[in-house]
């Protein structure tokens, strides 16, 4: 496989863009993205599209045709992906792939989702469409009720408290308050949190990401083709995608991913590191206690020790390792298909020394995009260029 | 008389080739990709996996909010996600369970009386 590099990067403000359609969101991050690389856009080879729910919401399919149109590339194969939530994450490996297969030189990879426009009933239904519906639709489960029943497990076996898990959302907001991009930053007390309504037992409402609108887009090149672009380059070191159980009784253990277990362990063995090299990580924070549970499934923070740790102090910006600087998806938001890219947009900057609540001498990035009920996840290993 | 007889069975299959129990809605067995098959009634009865009460609940299902979801680990071996009676007692991890009605995955769990 070849050596691919990120070299251009370019996101929308995540939030709302009421009247703005989906292309027009997903055209203005991958442009950005291709002035960023200063790449010739007839040498970008492929393109691919993460999105989830713009059929059921905008009533629009082929949007990585129409991107490509309105960004005047080539004749190239354009692609839509779909793997919920994790579908910006595929949609960047696929690109990755690509180039690194020697299919192509140059690769776009972009995420759009618009979400805000539908109303709660018509979100939530196209929402739930990331569910086993056969398996565990009958039961009226709902994804802030996956991670209730994850929650009260975790509560159980390792004694985690309400304090502990509002010690992520206040980081989280907190941090959201210094990135441009990011919908929710704000500065909580635990006693707003405590008096939020109560979603899905126990998770409150401060413990959920809003529903955004928002677009994100990178371009990558194979090292070899590095001299013919002028964007500042950041290596990728591994780029994994797997699969876990597809309905929630399939999961051996409630409060753990499987897929992001083996994306953790595949991507530190391909990329030669290890989890105590990571210097930041952008991770799928859809719920406060889901930050808990990835970072330990990634293997950063012990078993159980996820919310102490935040509790301590020891994920924050100068912390032993930062979790979620952007604001994550709990303050940033979560455009769906959007949300992997932008992660990588957010890693990127920590590597090039450029993120406006940039953690100190930033080297190893990590992202971890998760999608439906844990069917889907990718991981990724980013190093600052030497 | 035993509750496993008392109560309803939950509809599995199993496969008639290489003999693994699984949930019906699937057209060959995850384990040899037989398609023959067998309906498999296994008893509703196990222990609380998790639950959670949803309150903000899927259009189909608002008239019924809130409602608690449960998943269950059956004393047979398999997990299953289902729901808990609305007349049920509160259940605690670990709680017995037994089901009142059950079709392909529609489940619902009861907390049992303890022994």
């Amino acid at each position: 496989m070849r050596e691919v590099v990120i070299v251009g990067i370019g996101s929308t403000p995540f939030g709302r863009h009421a009247g703005t359609p989906i292309e027009q969101l997903a055209v203005s991050a991958a442009a950005q993205a291709i002035v960023d690389a200063g790449v010739d856009r007839e040498r970008i080879g492929a393109l691919y599209l993460g999105n989830f729910i713009s059929g059921p919401l905008n009533g629009k399919e082929v949007l990585a045709g129409i991107v490509a149109d309105q960004l005047g590339l080539p004749n190239i194969p354009c692609t839509k992906v779909e793997g919920a939530c994790a579908s910006g994450g595929i949609a960047f490996r696929h690109a990755w792939m690509a180039i690194a297969s020697g299919q192509c030189d140059a690769a776009i990879a972009v995420g759009a989702e618009t979400m805000t426009h539908a109303t709660t009933a018509q979100s939530t239904a196209a929402l739930n469409c990331a569910m086993d519906n056969e398996h565990d639709g009958p039961s009226g489960l709902t994804f802030p009720g996956l991670f209730g029943l994850a929650w009260r497990v975790h509560a159980q076996r390792y004694g985690t408290t309400r304090a502990q898990v509002s010690a992520v959302v206040r980081k989280n907001k907190r941090n959201g308050l210094l990135n441009p991009l990011a919908q929710m930053g704000a500065e909580l007390t635990d006693e707003q949190i405590d008096s939020s309504a109560t979603i899905c037992d126990p998770l409150q409402l401060y413990d959920c990401c809003p529903t955004s609108d928002g677009a994100a887009a990178v371009v990558l090149v194979a090292r070899s083709m590095l001299r013919e672009v002028t964007g500042v380059p950041v290596d990728i070191l591994a780029a994994i995608q797997t699969r876990g159980a597809s309905r929630i009784a399939g999961h051996p253990d409630l409060c753990s991913f499987d897929a992001t277990v083996s994306a953790a362990q595949r991507a530190f063995q391909a990329a030669g590191v290890a989890a105590a090299d990571v210097d930041v990580v952008e991770l799928h924070d859809c719920f406060s206690i889901a930050e808990v549970i990835d970072s330990e499934d990634l293997g950063l923070i012990p078993r159980g020790q996820g919310a102490a740790w935040a509790a301590e102090g020891r994920t924050a910006v100068d912390g032993d390792v930062a979790i979620n600087p952007s604001g994550g998806l709990l303050a940033k938001g979560h455009p769906v298909g959007a949300t992997g890219l932008g992660q990588l947009y957010e890693v990127v900057q920590q590597l090039r020394g450029t993120h406006p609540n940039q953690v100190p001498d930033a080297r190893i990035g990590m992202t971890h995009n998760l999608g439906g009920t844990g069917v889907a996840c990718t991981v990724s290993l980013l190093r600052a260029a030497s | 008389m035993s509750e496993t007889l008392v109560f309803p069975s939950l509809p599995m299959v199993r496969c008639a080739r290489c003999g693994r129990i699984d949930t019906s809605m699937r057209s060959v067995c995850a384990g040899c990709l037989s398609s023959d098959l067998r309906p498999e009634p296994v008893a509703g009865v196990g222990r609380v996996v998790s639950f959670t009460t949803i309150r903000r609940a899927p259009t189909q299902f608002r008239d019924q909010a809130p409602y608690d979801v449960v998943v269950v680990d059956l004393d047979a071996g398999l997990r299953v996600t289902g729901r808990l009676a609305a007349d049920s007692r509160r259940p605690e991890i670990g709680s017995r369970v037994h089901a009142i009605r059950a079709e392909r995955a529609d489940t619902l769990f009861m907390v049992s009386e303890q022994a």
